[in-house]
């Protein structure tokens, strides 16, 4: 029985722009913490090796740091790790796995796949199909079917990029891996990267998926395979195993009528620390929800890992009593009436935000006086 | 609202109860000194309204050291015509008791509905603070604070604009705000934070934010730009490898160099036949020499034969001239003795001729000279006489000569005498006489007959014969002097003329004539002498003798010439001719000779030249050994001419195979492939340091983590915009907001303004008439615009601070009381506390205002505190003291 823990997409290096910097950075540090995972998980299983089907860096310029930090997470498994260049870090003339090599960051047991050429290591044959170029429009495991491997040695593809006729045309149509390949070059198994949620393209062939979430619409994400064959030719035993630690939460929130509200304003108090969310709301609501959304919102900011909200598509639609709670005589009074006519006439204006404003002024001003 | 009693007790000085009632509903006086307790009343009817009774912080109402005492104070007024009472203790047991009309309210309930009749607000906490006070503040004024007008309205300017636009336009519905300013300022200084108040151009946080961005963004493209240069080095460095490799494996230069070797080889098997052919063409060269040396050789020998024919002929041919030139020679010299002999007879006879002409010219100059010596002594004779003559003729002038001088005397002398007598006789007596005839007589000595006339000079006696005798004695004593004068000159003029030897002028006057004559014949005789002998006697004698001894050399020199021949001599013409002719024809004859005789010897010296050179010539051709050097000579001219033959076609033969061989391009050839082997050679080398290059640089590069950097960047740059996004929707909701409130705020103030300005007007003509005080939008006072102090029509404008403390006092005052009017108006409670106001006013405009304050008195009730009660008395209200009250 081999047993072989399959991942790829690791992106290491990713920053995460779209989050305020200090949720970013722990986002980006999760990726580190998910390779150690990983090593754990692959010594826990006593993997007979751990498949890198590409994309292990985000970038090719990578600070060194970066780089020794990375090898350092993956010391967890001391067994054979074997992992191709993928689109984000191609084996250029020059790229971060030639630079890895000059630091000698990469310990022994780390396998860089640089060349199209089979590789034997732990009892198995591995042809690798290495991206050398930041774009191919070949298909780079053509050659595994002529290869010619030890007899007796499973044979593993290792590759990077798109099965075709898998996804939507239009999509990734870039380093295209014909379909049924693991059968037509006499596979055990393919194992796959690019795809960032995991993925069965057939019994022989699988995408990992990454191992730590890193966007939002990225579904069944945060896993890694563990593949089991009994030999040569034996149909492959493929199970997903969770490694991410953040959920990555994209919940849209309507507000038609006030009980709306409640279902909402729960929904936004459930959010835990280890959730990534961001929420959009749409429909309309008066000035009291108003605020106690964007109470919630703030109270669910302060507990999830990250919460960003869309509140453009929701309407403000002050009702008599919200005026009235606001107590504004004379001229503020005016000033109130004429913003809440104008929000009728334009939802999107700017009386909407003004609005807003001024009420919470007046509470300010009210619970001050209080 | 019109007070009607107070009433207050255990506050500060009075500790008793002190209850003051009666108050006029217009005007009320109140006066003391300092200290009387008129600060105290006022205090307690502010604390009355303004403090909770519950505040701890009135302590300073209670008297002095009485920390138990409990300050009340109790107040009747009236409000709408109805009673009230208000009750308010502090401290102790504290409380408040409000009774309007039928209604009643105690504690914090009466206290707010004061505040809302009276439109003013209580401290959140501690001591009411002025800007609480609202429109209290504003009309009770507190000592000393009168001139002060901007702060007070602002604390009021909420309360006025409600309660005053609620009764100015009801009808539209329309408020002021009782939070509205408040508010107002918050989103005022919210949007200052972000946004500049005069441009709306982001500021603080919103300016940091949209300078961060485009910081990051400038960043970013740097970031880009290095990561794409990055990856076309990378992309290069690739193909650079793929060229590196495909060389290396290649190896382009062997093959150029194997090329260039074989055209060098094949170049060097054509240079050896060049050097062949050189090496030919040089011997060629010597053979050449060799035949023109041999040539030369036989050409020698050959002259040497004719040279010698040659001279041996010339020999022979100087011989016979030298002979032809002897023979002349002594031709010429014959004839030459002839001529010479012709020539001496020539000579002698020309010798002849001249020494006769010469005999014959001395023979005619001797005639000559005697002749002329005989001339000369003739004229030396003739001279000689005229001399003599010349010297005779000199001395008979010499004689008589008469001086002019003397004859100039004379003739003066001559006349006086005359003139003398002539005087005489005009003086002197005239005796005229007729006798008869025959009769005569005497007169003095003279007998006289017949008729005539005596003058008479002196007495003078005449005889008349017969008769006696006369005497006439003529008269004047000048005739004696006359007489004698006339004595005088005569006997001088005769002494003169002795002493010339003569005897009268006539006389003298004919000698100075003859002694002219001689004068001249003189000059004639001595010109006669001149023309004789014009160099002198002398010159004559010596020119004489000198003719004589020319003379005697002539005839010595005729003496000594020799006897003349016995034929007569040709004549010297014929003679000098003849001699001429002969001379010449031996002169030329003798020329001739020389030339044969110079000649023949020349003719001489040739032939024995050219006998001597004849033998030399002739001694080299009998030299021995010279046939065999000749014969030698011309059978090695034969065989080398033979070999020079066969040398020139193997020379054409070579060249031939030479230019078959093109050796300048075979030697291109060896360049051409050599450079191309060195250029491949050096562009891989060259490569090969690109790539190491480029392997540093990109590795130098690589280790900068350009992608981590831009990814850091690009996410600072969401966050950036992100924030910058939020601020600027924020920025524009508040301004939004402000130009509402405030165009909402201003529209209701103007409204505010045109009534207010006409109650200030009322009164402020009481003070200046004409003038006019503008009211701004926040219902203060402003620019005061009045007639110039000397009451001309020019206008002067000034701001309301640049007026003077009194000036501004005043103004202070009659805004208020504008206010109060504008309350009253509108229905509103109003009560005016004076405190010690208006004591910066001079007398005159204290007296206006004292019109103006008793005009407001029948609208208002107003309380007024002095401590000059000697001011307030023409206010037509009796004054009341305070000390009074007391008791």
């Amino acid at each position: 029985m081999i047993t072989l823990l399959h991942t790829a997409d690791w992106q290491i290096g990713k920053l995460f722009g779209q989050f305020d910097p200090d949720d970013a950075a722990l986002l980006a540090e999760a990726r580190f913490a998910a390779i150690e995972r990983l090593a754990r998980l692959a010594t826990d299983h006593r993997a007979d090796a751990v498949l890198v089907a590409g994309d292990v860096f985000d970038a090719q310029g990578v600070t060194d740091r970066t780089v020794f930090r990375l090898f350092n997470a993956m010391a967890g498994y001391a067994g054979p790790w074997v992992m191709i260049p993928g689109n984000h870090d191609a084996g250029l003339a020059e790229s971060v796995w030639t630079r890895a090599a000059r630091l000698g960051a990469i310990p022994a047991n780390v396998h860089v796949c640089l060349q199209p050429a089979p590789l034997v290591v732990a009892g198995l044959a591995i042809l690798p199909a290495p991206l050398t170029q930041r774009i191919t429009h070949a298909d780079l495991t053509e050659w595994f079917a002529s290869a010619e491997t030890p007899v007796g040695l499973p044979r593993i593809g290792l590759a990077h990029g798109s099965v075709q006729g898998l996804l939507a045309d239009g999509i990734d149509s870039s380093n295209p891996i014909a379909a049924g390949r693991a059968a037509q070059a006499r596979l055990d198994y393919l194992a796959l990267g690019d795809w960032h949620g995991t993925r069965r393209v057939d019994e022989r062939c699988w995408y990992a998926g990454t191992p730590e979430t890193d966007r939002h619409r990225a579904n069944d994400s945060g896993q890694a395979l563990l593949v089991r064959l009994a030999g040569p030719g034996a149909l492959p035993e493929v199970t997903p195993v969770a490694t991410g630690q953040y959920r990555w939460l994209s919940e849209t929130i309507d507000l038609q009528v006030p009980t709306d509200l409640d279902a909402a304003l729960e929904r936004i108090d459930a959010f835990g620390p280890a959730d990534v969310v961001q929420i959009s709301v749409t429909g309309q609501t008066d000035l009291a929800g108003h605020r106690c959304l964007q109470d919630a919102l703030a109270r669910a900011g302060g507990k999830a890992r990250s919460l960003s909200a869309d509140l453009d598509a929701l309407r403000l639609e002050p009702t008599d009593a919200d005026i009235a709670a606001l107590d504004a005589d004379g001229y503020l009074g005016d000033v109130i009436a004429e913003l809440g006519a104008d929000l009728k006439a334009r939802p999107d204006g700017p009386a909407r935000d003004a609005l807003a404003l001024l009420a919470g002024f007046l509470a300010d001003d009210r619970s001050a006086a209080r | 609202m019109k007070l009607t009693r107070l009433r207050v007790e255990q506050l500060r000085q009075f500790r008793q109860p002190l209850e003051i009632s009666g108050f006029e509903p217009g005007l009320n006086v109140f006066t003391g000194p300092n200290e009387a307790g008129k600060s105290t009343l006022v205090a307690a009817i502010r604390a009355a309204f303004f403090e909770r009774h519950r505040s701890k912080s009135v302590d300073d109402l209670q008297p002095w050291g009485d920390s138990s005492a409990a300050p009340t104070i109790e107040l009747d007024f009236d409000l709408g015509g109805e009673p009230c009472r208000l009750t308010k203790r502090f401290l102790g047991r504290a409380r408040c008791d409000l009774q309007l009309g039928a209604r009643q309210f105690d504690g914090a309930d009466a206290e707010d509905q004061l505040a809302e009749l009276l439109g003013f607000q209580f401290a959140q906490k501690g001591s009411s603070k002025s800007e609480h006070w609202g429109i209290p503040g504003l009309l009770w004024i507190t000592q000393g604070t009168a001139h002060s007008i901007a702060e007070p309205v602002s604390h009021a300017a909420g309360h006025l604009n409600r309660v005053l636009g609620q009764s100015l336009d009801h009808s539209l519905g329309e408020v002021a705000s009782s939070r509205g300013d408040a508010i107002l300022a918050r989103v005022e200084a919210a949007r200052n934070e972000l946004l500049t108040p005069a441009g709306g151009r982001p500021r603080g946080p919103f300016a940091d934010a949209e300078s961060q961005v485009a910081a990051l963004e400038t960043r970013l493209a740097e970031l880009d730009s290095a990561i794409a240069s990055y990856c076309r080095q990378v992309d290069n460095l690739a193909a650079l490898r793929r060229e590196h490799r495909a060389e290396e494996a290649e190896q382009p230069w062997l093959g150029f160099r194997a090329q260039a070797r074989d055209a060098a080889e094949r170049l060097a098997a054509i240079q050896d036949v060049e050097r062949d052919l050189t090496a030919a063409r040089q011997q060629a060269g010597q053979f050449d020499e060799r035949i023109r040396l041999l040539r030369q050789q036989l050409d020698t020998l050959a002259r040497q034969e004719d040279d010698a024919r040659r001279r041996h002929a010339d020999a022979i041919e100087a011989a016979r001239r030298a002979d032809d030139a002897r023979r002349q020679s002594a031709q010429w010299q014959a004839r030459h003795a002839d001529a010479a002999r012709a020539a001496d007879i020539a000579r002698q006879a020309l010798r002849l001729a001249r020494q006769e002409d010469t005999r014959q010219q001395l023979a005619a100059q001797l005639a000559t000279l005697r002749q002329q010596a005989a001339d000369g002594a003739a004229r030396l004779t003739e001279a000689e006489a005229a001399q003599a003559a010349l010297r005779a003729l000199q001395a008979q002038a010499a004689a008589s000569r008469l001086d002019d001088a003397d004859l100039t005397a004379l003739r003066e002398r001559q006349r006086k005498l005359d003139e003398n007598r002539i005087r005489q006789s005009a003086a002197a007596t005239r005796l005229q006489f007729a006798l008869d005839d025959g009769r005569t007589i005497r007169i003095g000595d003279d007998p006289v007959s017949g008729n005539g006339e005596r003058q008479l000079l002196e007495a003078t006696r005449v005889a008349l014969p017969g008769i006696g005798q006369l005497t006439i004695t003529p008269g004047g004593a000048d005739l004696a002097r006359l007489a004698q004068a006339g004595i005088d000159l005569a006997d001088a003029h005769a002494a003169h003329l002795a002493r010339l030897g003569l005897d009268s002028l006539e006389a003298a006057e004919a000698r100075q004539r003859a002694g002219q004559q001689l004068d001249f014949e003189v000059k004639a005789a001595a010109a006669r002498l001149k023309d004789l002998a014009p160099r002198g006697l002398d010159a004559l004698r010596n020119e004489r003798d000198a003719q004589l001894a020319r003379a005697a050399d002539a005839q010595q020199a005729l003496d000594r010439l020799p006897a003349a021949p016995d034929t007569p001599p040709p004549t010297i013409a014929e003679a000098e001719a003849a001699e001429d002719a002969a001379r010449h024809a031996a002169d030329t004859l003798a020329a001739q000779l020389a030339r044969t005789q110079a000649d023949a010897a020349t003719a001489e010296a040739a032939h024995a030249a050219a006998s001597r050179e004849a033998a030399a010539a002739q001694a080299v051709l009998d030299a021995p050994g010279r046939a065999d050097s000749v014969a030698r000579a011309r059978a090695d001219l034969i065989d080398t001419q033979a070999a020079q033959g066969a040398l020139t076609s193997r020379i054409e033969a070579l060249a031939r195979q030479i230019d078959a061989a093109r050796p300048d391009l075979l030697r291109q050839d060896v360049e051409r492939f050599t450079r191309s082997a060195e250029l491949h050679e050096k562009r891989f080398a060259e490569r090969r340091d690109a790539l190491l290059r480029l392997d540093v640089e990109l590795q130098t590069a690589g280790a900068l983590g350009l992608d981590e950097q831009r990814a850091e960047v690009a996410r600072d740059l969401a966050q950036a915009q992100r924030r910058r996004a939020e601020l600027a929707r924020r920025a524009g909701a508040l301004d939004h907001l402000l130009g509402l409130l405030q165009a909402r705020r201003k529209a209701l103030t103007r409204r505010l303004q045109a009534p207010l300005k006409r109650h200030l007007d009322h009164y402020l003509h009481l003070l200046f008439p004409d003038a006019s005080l503008e009211i701004d939008e926040r219902l203060q006072p402003g620019a005061l615009t009045r007639r110039g102090p000397d009451g001309s029509a020019g206008a002067e404008t000034g701001p309301f601070d640049a007026l003077s403390f009194g000036a501004r006092e005043q103004m202070g005052v009659i805004s208020r009381l504008a206010y109060a009017d504008l309350l009253k108006e509108a229905g509103r409670p109003t009560l005016i506390i004076l405190d010690d106001a208006l004591v910066h006013s001079d007398a005159e405009r204290l007296a206006q205002m004292k019109r103006v304050l008793f005009d407001a008195a029948t609208r208002h009730q107003i309380l007024l505190f002095s401590c000059h009660p000697e001011c307030w008395r023409d206010l037509g209200v009796a004054p009341r003291a305070i000390a009074n009250l007391r008791s």
